[in-house]
């Protein structure tokens, strides 16, 4: 376990956080206030190629989603869970996850722009807070990754909890829809 | 140059939010142009061969069909039109509204696409109230008209809506899946403006697809659009 840590543990690694943590809560908070004051318009632009957005965001989650599955087990790999040679398990990581964060951006645009936070249904309101948080916790990571003399905790919690958050908004959204409108372009 | 990769990787999504915003910003609204009907009277573009929507609906079994019912005390001097359709333009909005009045109950539909309210209120002395979810309807019933003004959330519109027959006017479909409910609403206007919306539950729904008047397929489910005569039983009755 230890020989798998990029820096010593000490006290001191875990103010190397403060800035990323404050950053991502911000945002978290920023999307949730955005989400309750702006009044939704019913529409956003999305991308095309669905028979309508309610399928575009079903299918982009969907995608995210699996590509998410792909960042677990490359994580695995990475940190030297899984067993393989070479560097590509880092390639797949950081590609996986910057098509996941990118197939989610026009989702969570379309929910914030044309929707809003609700909190009158349960599913949507655990869909809202699961996606305001989401986008902090992805932001504390990526403001986390480049910094040095992290707590060795530090990726795999992010990482554990993106996965986390992210399927949780897949069962909020897309599998509520699947389950109730069917498999549907 | 990879140590920055989390930081060009966050600021790809921001760019993308942006053209996103800039995008829906500047979107053209939802009301759909066909081919305009004719002046002509008796030009009915719905009456497709394969799809009669009058023999089709009343082919169709349905509870909301059962007539008057409901013996609504009508007053002999009101002036108010026992049976009436509205639909027109909102002004500055652009969307459309549509007011159907039966024996002093009225329903009524606000859309432009983006944003939609079912209506319902009262008839009396050439005055109309309606009232829905963020928002209040009032009109004057003058010269075959419907003019007055839509209050929705904080925002006011002026609207002239005139009379309409059929195939023109309000139009509702409502179709149960598995956990929740489908409602689609479409307005038509004379010169072939339409628009619509269908809502699945309370929380999700986009801009209905051009409307035809004939069963209108959303994700595979079939809609058949009612007119008020049809729906508004069942849409006044309280809600079980």
């Amino acid at each position: 376990m230890s020989h798998t840590q990029v820096a010593p543990q000490n006290r001191g690694a875990v103010a190397v956080l403060v800035i990323p943590v404050l950053a991502g809560g911000l945002v978290a908070a920023a999307l949730g206030v955005y989400g309750e004051l702006h009044p939704p318009t019913g529409f956003a632009y999305g991308l095309a190629g669905f028979s309508g957005p309610l399928a575009m965001k079903v299918w982009l989650t969907t995608l995210a989603a699996l590509l998410a599955i792909v960042q677990v087990i490359s994580a695995f790999a990475i940190w030297g869970k899984i067993p393989v040679q070479g560097s590509w398990p880092g390639v797949v990581h950081r590609w996986s996850g910057r098509l996941a964060f990118l197939a989610t951006v026009p989702v969570a645009f379309h929910c914030l722009y044309s929707v809003g936070a609700r909190y009158d249904d349960p599913r949507v309101m655990f869909h809202s807070i699961l996606g305001c948080v989401f986008y902090g916790v992805f932001v504390t990571k990526m403001l986390s990754l480049p910094k040095r003399g992290l707590p060795g905790w530090t990726l795999p919690v992010a990482g554990g909890l993106l996965f986390t958050l992210l399927i949780g908004l897949w069962l909020t959204s897309s599998f509520w829809f699947f389950t109730t409108i069917g498999v549907q372009f | 140059m990879s140590r920055l990769g989390p930081i060009y990787t966050l600021a790809v999504g921001v760019v993308m939010t942006a053209g996103l915003t800039v995008a829906s910003a500047t979107a053209s609204p939802q009301i759909q142009e066909t081919a305009a009907v004719p002046a002509a009277a008796g030009a009915d573009p719905l009456a497709t061969p394969e799809e009669t929507p009058e023999a089709e609906e009343a082919a169709t079994p349905d509870a909301t069909q059962e007539p008057e019912e409901v013996a609504a005390p009508e007053q002999e001097e009101d002036p108010t039109p026992k049976k009436a359709d509205y639909a027109g333009v909102v002004d500055q909005n652009g969307g459309l509204i549509a007011i159907s009045i039966r024996k002093g109950k009225v329903v009524g539909y606000f859309c432009d696409g983006k944003i939609e309210a079912w209506l319902r209120g009262t008839a009396a002395d050439n005055t109309i109230t309606l009232e829905g979810k963020d928002t209040l309807v009032t009109a004057a019933l003058r010269g075959g008209k419907a003019q007055g003004r839509i209050e929705w959330k904080n925002k006011s519109w002026r609207f002239s809506a005139a009379t309409v027959k059929k195939p023109s006017g309000l139009y509702r479909a409502t179709a149960q899946v598995r956990g929740a409910r489908v409602v689609g609403g479409w307005i038509k206007l004379p010169n072939g403006q339409s628009v619509g919306r269908i809502m699945l539950g309370e929380n999700s729904g986009e801009p209905a697809a051009a409307f035809d008047g004939g069963v209108q397929e959303w994700y595979g489910i079939p809609l058949t659009p009612q007119d008020p005569d049809q729906f508004i039983d069942a849409f006044l009755a309280p809600a079980s």
